[in-house]
């Protein structure tokens, strides 16, 4: 049985699926067995999903939008 | 006409197609410009803002991507995707932002990986925080400590946090714009899941258990 540090170095290619069946199956079997690395695996999956649904919701300013049609209106669409 | 040609333009005005849009923009035609900054403004801006963390930065930096298009579009030969062109770009212009703040940090791995023994094993326990961050998403204070662990990723892992993860752009995408093997971006992103997932660990474990860190 793969030992935690060896789970852990091959993490990246387990979520994107990259593994060989043989790999993968090795992992899901040490998941099976350890608590901390499926804590570890929950936390690292949960970090991308909440840092991409929070940086996702950056929205231009209405003001923003403003000035940036005031500036392109003098830099662009009237020259 | 050419089934291109059919789908230039619709009643809104709008250039619908990429190539078409380029072809507008060469042409100095302002309607395939308004097109360009309705589709790309956001994703500039909000590219920039996760960059930088600094509103007025992000605003300078599309006010000048924007002209910098208009300007240089004469240059753009079409060996990459247009979009790579203008995230490019972007990142050109966010770089001088950033150059005159910050040094350039590296991450280490071996400081984002947990403790482990002889054999390889887990030598401290692992919190599970995935279940309290759900309820904690919505509030604004959890959203600044994101955003603060992102501002903090050095800049290298950062931007292929924001282009991979966040714009969802693939691996080989992302290394087109960034000049990098499709191994180093994978390789970078894996340092910023790990280097924010401690950062926010250590946030979510507080908030459940104070005085507890991993």
């Amino acid at each position: 049985m793969i030992c935690c540090k060896e789970c852990l170095e091959l993490l990246y290619g387990y979520l994107e699926g990259e593994l060989t069946p043989e790999v993968h199956a090795k992992l899901n079997e040490h998941f099976e067995d350890c608590p901390p690395c499926i804590a570890f695996l929950q936390t690292y999956r949960t970090t991308t999903k909440i840092c991409r649904e929070t940086l996702k919701s950056v929205e231009v300013p209405e003001e923003v939008k403003v000035k940036l049609q005031v500036f392109l209106n003098e830099n662009v669409r009237n020259k | 006409m050419s089934a291109r040609g059919h789908n230039v333009t619709r009643n809104t005005g709008k250039v619908e197609k990429e190539e078409d849009l380029v072809q507008g923009l060469k042409k100095g035609d302002l309607k395939a410009f308004d097109t360009f900054v309705e589709r790309y403004q956001k994703k500039i801006y909000a590219l920039a803002f996760n960059m930088t963390h600094n509103p007025m930065d992000a605003q300078d930096v599309v006010q000048e991507v924007l002209l910098t298009i208009f300007r240089k579009i004469g240059t753009f030969q079409g060996k990459s995707a247009f979009s790579s062109w203008v995230y490019r770009i972007t990142l050109n212009a966010v770089y001088m932002k950033l150059r005159s703040k910050k040094k350039q940090q590296t991450v280490s791995l071996d400081d984002m990986l947990p403790n482990f023994n002889h054999s390889g094993y887990h030598q401290d326990k692992i919190r599970d925080w995935s279940q309290n961050s759900e309820s904690l998403l919505f509030s604004n204070e959890t959203r600044e400590v994101i955003q603060n662990a992102v501002n903090l990723l050095p800049e290298k892992e950062k931007v292929v946090f924001v282009l991979r993860d966040v714009d969802e752009l693939s691996t080989e995408r992302v290394g087109e714009i960034l000049g990098l093997t499709v191994p180093a971006v994978k390789s970078r992103l894996h340092r910023a899941r790990l280097f924010l997932r401690k950062k926010l660990s250590t946030y979510f474990e507080e908030y459940r258990d104070p005085g507890v860190k991993q």
